[in-house]
């Protein structure tokens, strides 16, 4: 066939969450791996194409974790659509079904069901060092010849039988078997029968356990015509199929079956006492305990977040001031070098800086992920999570959106119940996240004093604590009023999975870092790059006649006061930035945020952090190196020695810059993220309702504050 | 959610450390979803934890582990 000749062999990995085969997938494809998107829906899922000893190309698709084809998440169902239709771009050639063996059983019901859809398979088997320890005995012999599959044992830490399943693969794509639809386990009811006959005239291409996924799946399934699900529905009701009384029989029969044959191949010994798991749970998971050590997580976590980060942060931003510097006085002044200096410079090291933190957060939060935790503190909090209409789950999305919001809302597609997962998104975006750690940091550095209280804790460390915390409370406080306004009916579950604890595997923590390093710097920092030299423009350049006037202001000004030509050099430079457009347009909302405390100078970098609050300190960075005389001083120094124009004080005084952390915490300073829950909830009511509602919010804080310390 | 005789005992009503064996399921889409995660009728199920603030159970059964809402446990009936 001149199609399947083109495109590389596909191959899927599928199997239960918690089963291992992601860390599978890493081991096989390492840094090959693409984000890519189920077509129409943005669904992540990964790939990675690869070429076998053979010279053949295998195309490896990682698909979200489930434990049946009844999928409740949209996850779930992209994968149950991809493997209905085969001209599914994702509709694999063959599947390496990951199952666990300390519970085969469990790992063995999609199995079945996977063999019935007539896809071929390969039985990889993790977590065969419990066998070695001599718990567990495996008759992979056995489990060969009676389900007919070859199984392998794999183990994705060590990538032992990685080779094996290499030759499995190459094989099968050399020969291409069809498998036998039908192969598992499951005889129809009388009912089912009487429907897939029926089906047979709607949908004469599907295999009969197709046509009753078809069946169950009526309502939602996007592949198929308005026409057909008619008629599927008209069949439906003709025979009186109910998909749940024939979901809970299939499985029941399924098991029943194999259950034989896992026992007669696995022999276990019976476990004695507690397992290590359940003991470090009775630990981790008590009432008091559990949350005191949730607790004391976290504030490690920004503890070594605010001090682990700092030196490589210094790093980075002495090497850009330095080269910086060095370029301005090597290369001819002009405006060329003046745009490389001060705009593309100072841009780039704008987003460079905030790396070592973002990878810093992604390294801890993976690792708690990695190890099992997350689970335990959705499992602690989902209570509480309640009580604020929302899920334990959300607990983890909220977690995460401490690094970013973006990938936290696109977490929540976990959540099957709409209203906690809307809750969720809607909330989200108030926890602070690392955009806003530069804001934070700058700020902090300026307003709050270097001081250790108690020996151990830093004042600033606090203070960064102290705003997050805050944006907690935002968060659950307007979850709170959502859940008494948004109305649903439909019932929502937790019954999550707690999957033994285990070391973490370095290859994953590792990749995730990588990818969402690389994330930020590409995709966040294009827009602030950009931004940047927007803003460099705009500072830049204004109306002539007012850059005349601003000129022979500056002259006059010179002459008059007789200075030297370094100040009448700084003169002149505010008197042209204030000339700008950006100076227009900072004066111009200047009266709307005077309340608040805030200068034209802060006006402009709030208008540019409405794209992304990140682009905050770059703006701070170009508006202020315009006016600097000293081009090696950090911003932080410049910011601090900047004076209010009228009375003379420090500009970032404490009410201001309280007032401003305070805006920073509340707004809704994200193009991206809104952009992301436009997508996540199909309409602009959301997004433009939370926008709203952030603004008004971070204005009044502002506002009360301000007036209050002033 | 159906009432029930006040003979039928329930997952959510057992305390932490006893062994029990599910019956049936009163609610198909806890059934559901508790069977495709491998509990089953006649599995032997135990209490580990209970969350804090009245919050969920840790369910054991055999060497799975699952955290349930009280509800979802209010569901599963024993034997």
């Amino acid at each position: 066939m001149a199609e399947s000749e083109s495109r590389p062999y596909r191959v899927a990995l599928m199997g239960n969450p918690n089963g291992g085969k992601t860390s599978l997938f890493n081991y096989i494809t390492g840094l090959q791996q693409k984000t890519g998107n189920f077509p129409g829906v943005t669904v992540d899922i990964m790939s990675a194409e690869i070429r076998l000893a053979t010279g053949k190309r295998v195309s490896f698709v990682d698909f979200p974790g489930l434990y049946n084809l009844y999928p409740t998440s949209r996850d779930e169902k992209m994968v149950v659509q991809s493997l209905l239709h085969t001209s599914d771009p994702y509709h694999p050639d063959l599947i390496c079904y990951v199952a666990d063996v300390t519970c085969l059983e469990k790992h063995f019901l999609l199995l079945d069901q996977l063999r019935d859809l007539g896809i071929p398979l390969i039985l990889l088997l993790t977590m065969m060092d419990v066998e070695q320890e001599g718990d567990l005995a495996v008759d992979t012999k056995r489990l060969e010849t009676s389900l007919n599959l070859p199984v392998v044992a794999v183990n994705g830490r060590n990538g032992s039988g990685v080779e094996q399943l290499m030759e499995h693969i190459s094989l099968f794509a050399a020969l291409r078997p069809a498998a036998q639809p039908g192969a598992g386990g499951y005889t129809f009811s009388e009912d089912e029968r009487r429907l897939v006959e029926e089906l047979g005239q709607v949908f004469p291409d599907f295999s009969p356990y197709k046509r009753i996924l078809l069946a169950h799946h009526a309502q939602w399934i996007p592949t198929i015509s308005a026409g057909e699900r008619i008629r599927l529905l008209g069949c439906i009701g003709e025979v009186g199929f109910r998909t749940l009384a024939s979901q809970v029989r299939e499985v029941t029969q399924r098991y029943r079956q194999f259950g034989e044959l896992v026992n007669k191949a696995v022999r276990r010994r019976a476990g004695t006492g507690f397992t290590l798991s359940e003991r470090v749970d009775g630990f981790l998971t008590n009432r008091i305990f559990g949350l005191m050590v949730f607790l004391a997580v976290l504030t490690l976590m920004f503890q070594a977040l605010y001090t682990w980060a700092a030196w490589p942060m210094t790093l980075i931003e002495g090497g850009f001031a330095g080269l910086s510097g060095y370029l301005s006085e090597s290369l001819p002044p002009g405006m060329l070098t003046r745009f490389l200096t001060e705009g593309l410079l100072a841009g780039l090291g704008g987003i460079l800086v905030f790396i070592p933190q973002i990878a810093l957060l992604f390294f801890l939060i993976s690792i708690l992920e990695e190890i099992g935790y997350m689970a335990r503190a959705a499992f602690l909090f989902d209570r509480i999570m309640q009580f604020f209409g929302m899920n334990g789950r959300s607990m983890v999305a909220l977690i995460s959106g401490g690094a970013c919001a973006i990938p936290a809302i696109m977490s929540t597609r976990t959540i099957s119940s709409w209203k906690e997962r809307l809750i969720t998104i809607m909330v989200t975006p108030f926890i602070s996240c690392s955009a806003r750690i530069p804001v934070y940091t700058v700020l902090i550095g300026l307003v709050i004093p270097a001081r250790t209280v108690g020996h151990y804790l830093n004042l600033q460390g606090l203070a960064f604590l102290g705003l997050y915390l805050l944006g907690i409370f935002a968060a659950l406080f307007s979850a709170l009023m959502l859940k008494w306004w948004v109305r649903s009916d439909e019932p929502s579950y937790l019954l999550l999975e707690l999957p033994d604890y285990r070391f973490p595997v370095w290859r994953n923590v590792g990749l995730t870092v990588w990818e969402k390093v690389k994330t930020f710097t590409l995709e966040a920092g294009k827009i602030i790059l950009v931004l940047s030299l927007i803003i460099w423009f705009l500072a830049n350049h204004g109306p002539r006649e007012r850059r005349e006037a601003a000129a022979a202001e500056a002259a006059r000004q010179t002459q008059v006061l007789g200075l030297d030509r370094q100040a009448s050099e700084k003169v002149s430079r505010a008197l042209q930035l204030e000339a700008s457009y950006a100076g227009i347009l900072g004066k111009t909302m200047e009266p709307v945020i005077r309340p608040l405390g805030f200068d034209w100078k802060i006006g402009i970098a709030l208008l540019t952090s409405f794209a992304a609050r990140e682009v905050f300190v770059a703006t701070m960075a170009t508006i202020y190196s315009l006016g600097q005389e000293d081009s090696e001083r950090t911003l932080r120094q410049r910011l601090a020695s900047e004076r209010n124009e009228q009375t003379g004080r420090p500009r970032y005084d404490l009410p201001t810059g309280v007032s401003l952390l305070l805006f920073y915490v509340f707004a809704m300073q994200c193009m991206s993220t809104l952009a992301v829950v436009r997508r996540e909830t199909r309409s602009w009511k959301w997004p433009l309702l939370q926008f709203a509602g952030m603004t008004v919010l971070a204005y009044l804080a502002s506002f009360f504050s301000y007036q209050l310390l002033q | 959610m159906i009432r029930l005789p006040a003979s039928e005992k329930t997952l959510s009503s057992v305390k932490p450390g006893f062994k029990e064996i599910i019956s049936h399921f009163r609610d198909e889409q806890v059934a559901c979803r508790c069977i495709s995660m491998g509990l089953l009728p006649g599995s032997v199920v135990e209490i580990l934890h209970r969350a804090p603030f009245g919050g969920g159970c840790y369910v054991k059964s055999d060497r799975l582990h699952v955290a349930m809402r009280r509800e979802e446990a209010c569901s599963i009936v024993l034997v």
